[in-house]
């Protein structure tokens, strides 16, 4: 049975197991996850990373099919989760949840035995040989052969999590879902939990995705990490995604990262609160801010944060590619809800960061009336003497008065008003640059201006 | 490490068997068990009869023996026309209430849970309320009187109606479902009053009213007890056949579905399954507590949780319960007969007591 477990995996690997098409889900109103777009391969083991709230849940809720997104698809083997049907779903996704609350004295036996249940014909069916063998194999690989015939209520945390793990393998799964495994654990059962999991996805190719609420952990034991805040910031392995400034501002805390003596893998801890952090250095200093939106501002952004020029960037909409770029280049991202036009929190927000830096750099992104009133805030801080760049579309190096104010024309979807607030931004004095060399140029003259001063 | 596993190894094997071997015979030792209880309970009355002529009786009418008749021909007609429809009235009802209890425990996952939890016990009192207050009785009056026949749509209505209220956004949550149950119920039992305190006909029917609310097995013909009978009996093999979504609802409803249960489906089937046989018991019966609640968990204590075994087991504990506790009413102070829910609850509780304190496993929720 393992075996043939094992070559429908490899029938399939290289094309992703797993995969989810522009998939947005919310609860009522909220949107919770954003346009994801992800491939998971058969074999691989996944780690979700992302602060409470963030949607991991209810990313494994999604895989598992218990919920359905709103827009998007979520293909298992390349064909719709909704066509597989729910029992041909739990013959290869099998769920460990965070815990289970069992009001029966089953035993563990009993438990396991219930992983079988979507190989056995609801009606009348009862178990046969093959089901037994599963179940004895499953028992066997978890280690929890001796605990056959305790009661489940009565085991320790370690115990528990193993057996909802046997039961899960009962189902013989392609993917094993874990929702933080071992968030209820101390850290001996911590290690011999994850060891399990990884000994399974070597041994058994079994695909392991699992929400992870300890980094560390996630850093020693899975090769690739989702860092979600309602859509993917990072997608890489520990290296890349355990990066200071992208786990703070992600998290909300400053962290800090790095190797601990005799260990192989990355540690993060916090900082300690008298240190200042790094984050919070480059916040006090930030001197520019960038308005960006719709992808305008990735180079703009790219140019600054290579330039190691810290910028506050916003207010920009979940799910936009420039806020989750932004999320990674600015020391301090201001984020409004996807779709959501900018609230008047927000826009204090704005505001006073405006108060704040020296320079803003206006990116060419489409004015519509959801961003109609940064506009205007980028008119006032102006006309209280901000030093203003704005960003020309397109790729017109050569710029002479007219064809400029056609393009900012172009860029208006509001019928005349972004056209006649772009005129006043420049009738206050802001600088029309053509390029973002040049832009960065005048940035960095501005600040060394404002800094003399 | 390696020697410790071996070690228990041997020990686990034994405590398998051990199970193994006790399940298969616990319903055939239940059967007799029944078969021995109905027997006494037919014996039992106000004309004694000698227990063999009974036993010679009940052999002759299942038409497989034929013993000489040397009896009085009253006592035949004792035996098969007044009590044995009482004795399997009350075995069906016993049956009945005990499956849909260990339903209900199981899919609310409630240890609290019995047949009357949603609605069906108000809805049954309600009708039978009104049913006592009328006038007049069906056209069908002989077979089925308009008592059971308004407790059994009552019942009915009164679950579809609670059912209704908790389901939201195509889900029943069961915590909603609970809560509707209660609150309906309130609603329901004030209508109650309500009626028997503005209505004129009330004090001629109270009597048989409060008997009817205590609950006691009145019917005493063939006919009813049949066409409940075939209800209840199909309705317990229906259960059985959702023994292993029972199993798989106890990790919660999230867990099931990940087992590749259509939860919302089996919940709506078993809620609907439960409740035709609680309404159909009730009818014949009226509200008889406590078999519901406590058969499932002596069961469980004795045999363990598998639903498999459970729900056979707990029908014929339940049916043994009640024909005992219905010989106890007409025997403690014959000939009067005293009502059939207070043994249940008088013997059941202390018998209940006693295994939970001594059960060597923590019985935990």
């Amino acid at each position: 049975m393992v075996k043939a477990d094992q070559a429908r995996t490899e029938a399939v690997a290289g094309e992703p197991v797993l995969a989810m098409r522009n998939v947005s889900f919310g609860y009522r109103r909220q949107l919770l996850l954003y346009d994801i777009s992800l491939a998971i391969k058969a074999g691989e083991m996944v780690g979700l990373l992302g602060p409470n709230g963030s949607g991991k849940t209810t990313l494994l809720r999604l895989l598992s099919g218990i919920l359905q997104p709103q827009q998007g698809q979520i293909l298992l083997q390349g064909r719709a989760l909704e066509q597989w049907g729910r029992r041909g779903v739990a013959r290869r996704i099998a769920v460990v949840p965070q815990e289970f609350h069992v009001p029966f004295a089953f035993t563990v036996e009993q438990m396991v035995n219930l992983g079988r249940t979507p190989f056995i014909s609801s009606f009348f069916g009862s178990p046969g040989k093959d089901d037994q063998a599963m179940v004895q194999d499953a028992m066997h690989a978890a280690g929890i052969s001796s605990l056959a015939d305790r009661i489940f209520n009565e085991l320790s945390g370690g115990e528990r999590q193993r057996v909802m793990i046997a039961m899960a393998l009962a189902q013989q799964p392609l993917v094993l879902l874990l929702d933080e495994p071992t968030s209820h654990l101390d850290i001996k059962y911590q290690i011999e939990t994850l060891e399990l999991v990884k000994r399974l996805n070597r041994e058994r190719g079994v695909t392991v995705v699992a929400a992870m609420h300890d980094l560390n952990l996630a850093a020693r034991y899975f090769p690739r990490l989702l860092l979600f805040q309602r859509g993917i910031v990072a997608d890489a392995g520990p290296a890349e995604v355990l990066e200071p400034g992208l786990l703070s501002r992600v998290y909300g805390t400053s962290v800090q990262v790095g190797i601990l003596r005799g260990a192989e893998h990355l540690s993060v801890l916090p900082s300690a609160n008298n240190e200042r952090s790094e984050a919070q250095e480059e916040h006090s200093q930030a001197r520019v801010h960038v308005m960006a939106g719709g992808g305008s501002g990735e180079l703009a952004m790219r140019a600054l944060a290579d330039a190691r020029i810290p910028f506050i960037a916003g207010a920009l909409n979940v799910g936009d590619s420039d806020h989750t770029l932004a999320l990674r280049l600015a020391s301090e991202v201001i984020t409004e809800q996807p779709y959501a036009p900018i609230a008047p929190a927000t826009l204090e927000q704005v505001r006073s960061s405006l108060a704040r830096v020296a320079i803003l750099v206006l990116c060419p992104a489409p004015i519509g009336p959801g961003n109609l009133a940064l506009l205007q805030e980028a008119v006032h801080a102006s006309r209280r003497g901000l030093l203003v760049v704005v960003l020309a579309a397109g790729e017109h190096t050569q710029i002479d008065d007219k064809e400029e104010k056609f393009d900012l024309a172009a860029l208006d979807y509001t019928g005349g008003e972004g056209k006649k607030l772009l005129e006043q931004l420049l009738q206050a004095g802001a600088m029309v640059v053509g390029s973002v060399g040049e832009a960065l140029e005048t940035v960095k003259r501005g600040i060394d201006s404002k800094k003399r001063l | 490490m390696k020697l410790a596993t071996r070690m228990a190894q041997p020990e686990q094997r034994r405590g398998e068997r051990r199970r193994w071997l006790f399940a298969p015979l616990a319903i055939p030792l239940l059967c007799l068990l029944l078969l021995v209880v109905i027997v006494l309970a037919v014996s039992f009355g106000s004309t004694a009869i000698p227990l063999g002529t009974i036993v010679q009786i009940l052999l002759n009418g299942t038409g497989l023996f034929h013993f000489a008749r040397q009896w009085d021909p009253s006592a035949e007609l004792i035996v098969w026309q007044v009590r044995m429809p009482t004795v399997v009235g009350s075995a069906l009802v016993g049956a009945g209430l005990a499956v849909a209890g260990v339903i209900f425990q199981g899919m609310l996952r409630n240890p609290l849970a019995d047949p009357f939890l949603i609605g069906t016990s108000s809805g049954a009192a309600l009708g039978a309320v009104i049913a006592f207050i009328l006038p007049f009785d069906t056209i069908y009056g002989s077979l089925f009187s308009l008592t059971p026949v308004l407790a059994f749509a009552g019942a009915i209505t009164t679950v579809f109606f609670v059912y209704a209220v908790a389901r939201t956004d195509g889900h029943t949550p069961v915590v909603t479902l609970l809560l509707a149950g209660v609150v309906v119920n309130a609603v329901v039992v004030a209508l109650q009053t309500l009626i028997l305190t503005i209505s004129p006909h009330a004090q001629f029917g109270l009597q048989g009213l409060f008997n009817w609310l205590s609950g006691g097995i009145a019917v005493t013909s063939w006919p009813p007890i049949l066409i409940v009978g075939v209800v209840i009996v199909s309705g317990i093999i229906c259960s059985f056949s959702f023994s292993s979504v029972l199993d798989a609802l106890t990790l919660g409803e999230e867990g099931a579905a990940h087992l590749g249960l259509h939860v919302e489906r089996s919940k709506l089937m078993l809620i609907a399954i439960a409740s035709v046989i609680t309404a159909s018991a009730v009818s014949i019966s009226g509200l008889i507590g406590f078999v519901g609640l406590v058969t499932p968990h002596v069961i469980r204590l004795l045999l363990g949780p598998g639903h498999r075994l459970l729900l056979p087991t707990s029908a014929l504990g339940g049916a043994i319960f009640l024909v005992l506790a219905d010989l106890l009413g007409r025997v403690v102070i014959a000939p009067a007969v005293l009502p059939v829910g207070i043994f249940t609850a008088l013997v059941g509780a202390p018998f209940f007591l006693f295994l939970l304190r001594n059960s060597k496993r923590e019985y935990r929720w």
